[in-house]
């Protein structure tokens, strides 16, 4: 499926970093109009100004009801629906709700045309989804390992040993009380904390 | 124990449906309801079509439009409990409410706030400003609707006059400070809301232009109501008994408090319980307003879909141009409000007071159910 270049694709998110990634992912695909609105500022005037093709829209965005509103107003020229309530096709429908992308097309534009995005949308939300994930696990780690060192550091001076005993007595005393090395170390914190 | 999933926005009239999922109500009735919080009225239709929700939280027109594939895809939907009647509120710009008591009109009633404004439209014109913004929450929607026949009974054209537009309710405050808009129809208690950060004052309740207009029901889809009927009942019922509590004065404190927590609404106890009594201050620090009709979730019958609240709604969207009126459609409109679902549910308790005018219009053309067409022809000034 080659992309049609004609298309006028607005991305509507405030989320500039998901923006970003889904603005770089259709150029990529030879989408030439993409732009991008990430502020719900007049936002009805500015699509108007646009008359965009299709629309990408964050499903968390209240921003859809204004939206809504266009299809009303703009009726007698064009009139848009909402793609991914086609009925015919509840597997994409509900990958794109599941997803949370939410993509509205200009009624007469073929389903053949929009699909590709459409499911080039998705897979971009789900890629977005879990690199959020990702970035909340790294920051987790990070979190853990500095109360790690820091229960080492008070065991250090407390008990005169090394680094390398200190995280030993961690770890042996994490594996009898069948905890994890963090939880250990944040009740040496609590603990110290306590003595002071 | 059978597990719903039931969409909410955050508003006061979703106050029955979070009594119901928190207070007891669904559990007595064998139902677990695991409340979601949504951000936009697009997504409890979608989430309800696809079935990510077994019902919510809904605009009593948005079920009619809906199930009539108007502004959207058809979906069919059922509506057999009606949440409430009025919640709404109309807020103005500081400017515009003090330009229209200059036309000395008596704005403490609603006719004199509808002529009023429709003097200072026509001054603007005269002078060649910019027409003013009003704002409602959605196309389909009891507020468009009372917004357009407060205009129209000041004798203006909704869509020739000024500009309507389409503003999310947490946003209304900023879009008035910034100039956007210069008032807007929503519920409770995003009126309040604009008030206390001084941008706006409440010029009418809602139920000062409609005595009682039908606005949030619940909505599930067709599907679900024909697969699963005796779940549907047992919904209705615990709805109905969390309705009737809801409403005694000895709830009052505790459901603000429960509506206030942040997971809920998120918004100060001591606002959401003055809308729960329809007592809103209508400045900042001024003299409250109060209307004891402000906001009805289960005496007169207001649980009851009635479905002449189904034909008004359809009429008003005809008169808005939203479509055209065929005979079909009317029926096919009165259709998705099912009273025998609720009599079934929760036995025939009560009924609206028999009323010509089944909204209780209070200014402007009375709504005329019998005759519908006639209506439409008076609306339009034919």
């Amino acid at each position: 499926m080659t992309a049609d270049p004609s298309l006028k694709i607005v991305i509507v998110d405030e989320s500039p970093l998901r923006a970003a990634i889904l603005e770089d992912g259709l150029r990529e695909a030879g989408y030439v109009h993409v732009l991008r609105l990430s502020e719900w500022h007049n936002l009805l005037a500015r699509l108007h100004a646009i008359d965009p093709d299709i629309i990408i829209i964050d499903l968390e965005d209240p921003s859809r009801d204004v939206i809504e509103q266009m299809f009303q107003v703009s009726r007698e020229v064009k009139r848009p629906v909402a793609m991914f309530v086609d009925q015919s096709d509840s597997a994409t429908t509900e990958a794109a709700i599941e997803a949370g992308v939410s993509a509205y097309i200009v009624d007469g534009l073929k389903k053949e045309r929009v699909k590709p995005i459409v499911d080039m949308t998705i897979s971009r939300f789900r890629a977005f989804a879990r690199l959020k994930e990702e970035l909340e696990q790294t920051r987790t780690q990070l979190e853990e390992r500095k109360t790690v060192d820091r229960a080492k550091g008070i065991l250090m001076r407390l008990k005169g040993l090394d680094e390398e005993k200190a995280y030993a007595l961690l770890r042996r005393t994490a594996m009898n009380e069948k905890k994890r090395i963090v939880d250990i170390a944040q009740s040496v914190i609590t603990a110290a904390e306590m003595l002071k | 124990m059978r597990r719903l999933s039931i969409g909410f926005i955050p508003l006061t009239d979703a106050a029955v449906l979070i009594a119901c999922a928190e207070r007891g109500f669904a559990f007595a009735e064998g139902l677990e309801i695991e409340l979601h919080r949504e951000v936009s009225w697009a997504n409890i239709r979608d989430k309800v079509n696809v079935g990510l929700l077994d019902g919510a939280h809904m605009l009593a027109p948005l079920a009619i439009a809906s199930s009539l594939g108007l502004g959207h895809v058809r979906v069919p939907l059922v509506a057999p409990f009606a949440l409430n009647l009025n919640g709404n509120a109309v807020t103005l710009a500081n400017e515009l409410y003090a330009a229209m008591g200059e036309t000395g009109e008596d704005l403490a009633t609603g006719e004199g706030t509808a002529r009023a404004l429709g003097t200072v439209v026509r001054e603007r014109q005269a002078t060649g400003a910019e027409p003013l913004t009003f704002s409602t929450v959605y196309p389909f929607s009891t507020h468009a609707y009372m917004l357009r026949h407060l205009l129209a009974s000041g004798g203006l054209d909704p869509d020739r006059d000024v500009r309507l537009v389409v503003v999310p309710p947490p946003y209304t405050a900023e879009s008035l400070r910034s100039g956007l808009i210069h008032g807007f129809c929503v519920g409770s208690p995003w009126n309040s809301v604009a008030v206390e950060a001084g941008v706006g004052r409440i010029a009418l309740l809602g139920s000062e232009i409609f005595g009682w207009a039908p606005e949030k029901v619940l909505g599930v889809h067709a599907r679900f109501a024909n697969a699963e009927p005796e779940v549907l009942h047992r919904l209705v019922r615990a709805l109905d008994a969390a309705a009737r509590w809801c409403e005694t004065s000895e709830a009052l404190d505790e459901l603000a408090r429960l509506l206030a927590e942040p997971r809920h609404l998120g918004l100060p106890v001591d606002m959401l319980r003055r809308a729960l009594q329809g007592r809103l201050n209508t400045t900042n620090g001024g003299a409250p307003r109060s209307d004891a009709a402000f906001l009805v979730m289960h005496r007169d019958g207001a649980n009851r879909p009635e479905p002449a609240h189904a034909l008004w709604i359809y009429a008003q969207m005809v008169r808005a141009g939203q479509t055209e009126f065929t005979r079909d459609a009317a029926h096919a409109a009165m259709e998705v409000y099912r009273p025998g679902l609720y009599d079934a549910a929760a036995g025939n308790v009560g009924r609206l007071p028999q009323d010509i005018d089944p909204v209780r219009t209070r200014f402007g053309v009375p709504f005329t159910p019998d005759d519908v067409e006639g209506y439409l022809e008076r609306v339009r000034g034919k």
